[in-house]
C-alpha cells in the first residue's frame, strides 16, 4: 500500500460520491460508461486498498483511461485530486511491471530515441535553419518532442518569432542536447525513466549559457517547473512558457486584423495544472485587436483535447472523439480560428478540425500577425 | 420463472446474442465493469462499498444506442427469461438500478441525443440517456429552462427522471417530471415499441403515459421523451424569514399558496436543519425555523408575489432576513450532495425519507416520523420543500454512526421501517420524488393498499415472465 491515511480518506470520499463531476469527465464522454470516470477510478483504488478486490487487468486499463486533465477537480467541493491519485497508482503498477503494453513500448522508444515517436534522435532539430541570430537577449528554447517531430512548423515559427522580437535563440542539439522532458513518463507512472531524462535535461540546461528557458509545450513546462523540482532537480535558470514571455512584452507585439472570430483552447497542463489562463488571452487580444470569443467551457472548466497521459497511444479512437468534441465546442462560438498554447493540443485539435477551423499554436498566431499574412480560413 | 443465477452456458449464449445486437464493444462481462457500474447513489450501497462489501452484480452490461436495439435486447431477454435492470444516470437514491438477481444491466447512457426544440409549442425531445445538466444547458442556450433542477442534475438523466417520478427544487412553480413530460416512448418487455403522443391535454381514456412515469423499469424501458419548456425567467428573486416554530412557518407557506401565489422556491427548515444549514452564515434566534422563498417571472409579477408573500410572513410572526439565506442556499444548493469526512467515516450512514402529505396531515406526519426515527438513535433534521396548494413534501434527513457494519445496516433499516410506518400511520405518502427502488420496495404494498393488486395485475399482463427490474417497486420480489 502506497497511500497514507489522508489519501485513503480522499479516495473514500471520491468513491462515495454520487458522481458530481462525471458530466465534465472527457473519458465519460468518450465511453459513456461509469468505468472510466473519476468515481470509477476511485472505487477501484478504494477496493484495492481496503482489500475488497484487487485491481485486475481490466482495472489497470480503466486506470489508464484517464487523461490526467483534472477537470474533475474543478467540480469537486471536497477538492479530491483523483488524477494525482491515479498517477500515484500508475507508479505502483509500473513498478510491478503491470503497465499496459502500449506504454511499455512508448517508454522503450523514449529510452532508446529520447522521444516517444521512435524517431532518430539525430533528426530532432532537422527543422532548425542554420542562420540563427547572433545578438540579443539569449533564450534557450526547450522545443519538446511534438514540435521537434510532429509539429515542426511550430518550432520553426517560434524561433522566427523570438528572433523577430530581438532575442537570440539557442536550441540544444546533438546527442547531449535536449531529450524528451519525461512528461509522458511522469503522467503514466514511469518516474524512474522520467528521472533519467530529467537528470540529463537538468544538467544540459544548467550547462547552457542563456538568460532563461522558454518552452512552448505545457507538458514540458510542467515537467521542468514542477516535476523536476518535486524530485529534487533544480534548474538554474528561469523557466517560462512562451505565453508568459509574450504577455510581458505584449505592448511591442504587432496588431493585425484577422477579420475572423478567434477562440482559445486552454491546455490542461498550462491552465488547470499551472494556472496560466490570462497570459495567452492577453496576447491574442492584443495581437488581434479584438476580444476573443470564449467557449462555453473555458479556463478552469475547459475540456481536455483528448491527447494526454497516454490516452491517444492506448485508445486513439476515443481520444479523437474527445478532440472532435472540443473542436465542435470551438465551432459553436462562431470562430474560424482556434488558438491554443500547446503543440500537443494543436496536433489533436488540428487533426480533428480538418477543414472546418484553422487551428494554430500561439507563436504561429503571433507570427502571422507580425507578417501581416491573411489566413486561409474555411 | 426467471433464473436467479445464470449458468456459464446461458451467459455465453446471452453474450453472443447481445453482441449480435449492440456490437462487442458495447457488451461488458468483465467483473471490474460490473462492479463500477453496479450501484446508484443509494446511501446504503455507498456505505457498503466504503465498508469493503461487494454489491450484487449483473451477468452482463449492455449499452444500446437506439430504441430498436433496446427492443431486440428485451426480445432476447424475454425468450431466455433473463432479468433486465434498466440503468439511467446511476444517480438514484433508492437502489433502483442494483441488479439484485443478476442478468442484464441495460444502460441507456449512449442514447444521449437531443433532438429539436419546438419553439412554437415550447417543447424539447430527447433520448432517455441524456444527462440532466446537458439537457438543461441546451435549453438555456435557446432561452428556455426545463424548470427541473434536482440536486442530482449533473449525474441523473432523462430516463431516470421519468422512471422515478423525479422532482426538482423548483417543482412548486414548474411541476415535477410527470407534469413536464408530454410525450413518451417506451419499449415493452416483449420488445414492442409504444409511443404516447405529445399532447398538452387529452381525453382518450386513462393517461397511459402516467402508467410508465414512475414505473422504475418494471414495466418497460423508457427510450425517449418530449418535455415542456419555459422561457428563462426575466427575474429570479429571493427572500428569507425566520419563524418561531414549524407551525407558523408552514402556515405562512399555506397562506401564500392559498391566495394564488406560486413561488418557485418554498423551503422551511426545522430548528435542527436551520441551525445546521444556516447558523454558520447568518444571525438568527436559536430554535427558530428558516423559510426560503424564491420568485420567478417578469418584474411586475415578481414584485407582486414578493410583496404579498412578505405581508403574509410578517402577519404570521416571521422575521425578515432579506435575500441572504435564500440566495445562499440557491448558490450552494448542490454542496450538500457531496460526501464529507463526517458522513463517510467509519460506519456512518445517513439518508432522506422524502415523504409527502396534504396540509391537514403534514405537521402530524412530521412530528410522528421525527419521534419514531429519533427513538432509533438517529439524528434527525428536516425541511419542508416542494410545496404546493394542497400540501407538500418533507425531507426527513437522518444520520447514524455505529460501531460495526452489522449494527449500522440494522439500525439504518430500523430507522427506515419506523419512519415509514409513522408516515403511513398519519396518512402521509412515503415518497415524493426519490421513488421506491429497493429501499422502499417492501413498503409498497402497505403504501398502495387496495391499489397494490391492481399494480401487480398490470405487471403480470405487461411482463408475464417478470424479467423487468425484479425486486423493485414491490414487484417480483423473491424470497
Amino acid at each position: 500500500m502506497t497511500f497514507d491515511e489522508t489519501l485513503a480518506e480522499q479516495i473514500r470520499l471520491c468513491a462515495a460520491c454520487p458522481k458530481m463531476c462525471r458530466h465534465v469527465c472527457p473519458t465519460f464522454f468518450a465511453w459513456r460508461s461509469d468505468s472510466p470516470t473519476p468515481h470509477g477510478r476511485a472505487l477501484l483504488i478504494h477496493q484495492d486498498l481496503v482489500g475488497t478486490r484487487k485491481i485486475d487487468d481490466r482495472g489497470i486499463e480503466v486506470l489508464y483511461q484517464c487523461l490526467e486533465c483534472s477537470h474533475c477537480l474543478t467540480w469537486c467541493k471536497p477538492e479530491v485530486d483523483i488524477a494525482s491519485i491515479v498517477e500515484q497508482k500508475r507508479k505502483e503498477l509500473v513498478a510491478e511491471g503491470r503497465r499496459p503494453g502500449g506504454l511499455t513500448e512508448m517508454a522503450q522508444a523514449i529510452k532508446e530515441c529520447h522521444n516517444p515517436f521512435s524517431e532518430p534522435h539525430e533528426s530532432r532539430n532537422n527543422w532548425l535553419s542554420a542562420n540563427g541570430k547572433k545578438k540579443g537577449k539569449s533564450l534557450l528554447y526547450f522545443v519538446g518532442c511534438t514540435s521537434s517531430y510532429r509539429e515542426k512548423e511550430i518550432a520553426a515559427n517560434t524561433v522566427d518569432l523570438l528572433e523577430s522580437l530581438g532575442y537570440r535563440v539557442l536550441v540544444a542539439g546533438g546527442s547531449q542536447g535536449e531529450w524528451c522532458c519525461g512528461s509522458p513518463l511522469f503522467r503514466t507512472g514511469d518516474v524512474e525513466l522520467g528521472m533519467e531524462l530529467a537528470q540529463h535535461n537538468t544538467e544540459m540546461l544548467n550547462r547552457m549559457n542563456a538568460e532563461e528557458i522558454i518552452v512552448t509545450c505545457p507538458g514540458c513546462f510542467r515537467s521542468l517547473s514542477k516535476d523536476y523540482p518535486a524530485n529534487g532537480l533544480m534548474i538554474n535558470k528561469r523557466v517560462r512558457h512562451i505565453s508568459q514571455l509574450l504577455n510581458e512584452i505584449k505592448e511591442s507585439l504587432p496588431v493585425f486584423d484577422f477579420e475572423e472570430k478567434i477562440t482559445y483552447h486552454d491546455p490542461c497542463h498550462l491552465g488547470r495544472h499551472s494556472k496560466i489562463y490570462d497570459e495567452p488571452r492577453n496576447v491574442i487580444n492584443r495581437v488581434s485587436g479584438s476580444k476573443l470569443v470564449e467557449m462555453e467551457r473555458t479556463r478552469e472548466n475547459a475540456m481536455c483535447c483528448g491527447n494526454g497521459a497516454g490516452l491517444r497511444t492506448l485508445f486513439p479512437e476515443h481520444a479523437k472523439k474527445i478532440g472532435s468534441e472540443r473542436v465542435r465546442q470551438a465551432q459553436s462560438t462562431g470562430a474560424s480560428i482556434l488558438v491554443t498554447s500547446c503543440p500537443f493540443c494543436k496536433n489533436m485539435l488540428g487533426s480533428q478540425a480538418e477543414n472546418s477551423l484553422t487551428v494554430l499554436d500561439l507563436p504561429e498566431f503571433v507570427l502571422m500577425a507580425m507578417r501581416g499574412r491573411k489566413l486561409k480560413t474555411h | 420463472m426467471i433464473s436467479t443465477v445464470l449458468d456459464s452456458k446461458t451467459i455465453k449464449k446471452l453474450y453472443k446474442r447481445m453482441v449480435s445486437i449492440v456490437g462487442p464493444e458495447n457488451v461488458h462481462r468483465q467483473e471490474t465493469d460490473k462492479v463500477l457500474n453496479a450501484h446508484d447513489a443509494w446511501p446504503l450501497s455507498e456505505a457498503k462499498l466504503r465498508a469493503g462489501e461487494m454489491l450484487p452484480l449483473a451477468d452482463l452490461l449492455v449499452f444500446p444506442s437506439s430504441r430498436e436495439e433496446v427492443a431486440a435486447v428485451l426480445v432476447a431477454a424475454n425468450e431466455l427469461e433473463i432479468p433486465v435492470t434498466p440503468v439511467g444516470g446511476g444517480a438514484g437514491t433508492c437502489g433502483g438500478t442494483l441488479p439484485i438477481y443478476g442478468g442484464i444491466q441495460l444502460d441507456l447512457k449512449r442514447m444521449c441525443e437531443i433532438y429539436e426544440i419546438d419553439d412554437q409549442s415550447m417543447t424539447i425531445r430527447a433520448q432517455a440517456g441524456v444527462v440532466g445538466i446537458d439537457l438543461e444547458e441546451h435549453a438555456n442556450r435557446h432561452g428556455y429552462t426545463l424548470g427541473h433542477t434536482p440536486t442530482s442534475l449533473r449525474a441523473s438523466n432523462l430516463g431516470g427522471f421519468i422512471a422515478t417520478r423525479s422532482g426538482g427544487s423548483m417543482s412548486s412553480l414548474y411541476g415535477k417530471i410527470e407534469d413536464l413530460t408530454l410525450g413518451l416512448e417506451v419499449v415493452l418487455p416483449d420488445g414492442s415499441i409504444t409511443k404516447c403522443k405529445a399532447a398538452p391535454r387529452q381525453s382518450v381514456g386513462p393517461d397511459l403515459r402516467q402508467l410508465f412515469i414512475g414505473s422504475e423499469g418494471t414495466l418497460g424501458v423508457i427510450t425517449e421523451a418530449t418535455l415542456r419548456l419555459f422561457p428563462l425567467p426575466e427575474e429570479r428573486r429571493f427572500r428569507s424569514f425566520t419563524f418561531p416554530n414549524v407551525h407558523s412557518g408552514l402556515e405562512a407557506i399555506r397562506n401564500i399558496f392559498r391566495i394564488g401565489i406560486t413561488p418557485s422556491i418554498a423551503r422551511l427548515y426545522d430548528p435542527e436543519d436551520a441551525a445546521m444549514s444556516f447558523s454558520m452564515h447568518f444571525e438568527f434566534e436559536e430554535g427558530h425555523c428558516m423559510l426560503l422563498l424564491g420568485f420567478d417571472g417578469d418584474k411586475v409579477r415578481v414584485d407582486f408575489d414578493e410583496r404579498k408573500s412578505v405581508d403574509i410572513c410578517a402577519k404570521l410572526g416571521g422575521t425578515d432576513l432579506g435575500e441572504g439565506p435564500s440566495k445562499r442556499w440557491w448558490e450552494h444548493r448542490y454542496d450538500m450532495y457531496y460526501p464529507t469526512r463526517l458522513t463517510t467515516s467509519g460506519y456512518a450512514i445517513g439518508d432522506t425519507i422524502d415523504i409527502v402529505a396534504t396540509y391537514d396531515k403534514l405537521e402530524r406526519v412530521y412530528d410522528s416520523m421525527k419521534k419514531a426515527m429519533e427513538a432509533d438513535d438517529a439524528i434527525v433534521m428536516s425541511h419542508f420543500s416542494h410545496m404546493y396548494q394542497n400540501g407538500g413534501s418533507i425531507y426527513m434527513i437522518f444520520f447514524t454512526s455505529q460501531p460495526s457494519a452489522e449494527t449500522a445496516w440494522a439500525t439504518y433499516k430500523k430507522i427506515w421501517d419506523d419512519g415509514v410506518a409513522a408516515c403511513l400511520r398519519e396518512g402521509g405518502t412515503m415518497s415524493h420524488q426519490h421513488g421506491v427502488g429497493l429501499s422502499r420496495s417492501t413498503y409498497t404494498e402497505d403504501e398502495l393498499g387496495s391499489l397494490f393488486p391492481v399494480l401487480k395485475k398490470i405487471k403480470e399482463v405487461l411482463d408475464p415472465k417478470g424479467i423487468m427490474n425484479p425486486g423493485k417497486l414491490g414487484l417480483g420480489v423473491r424470497k
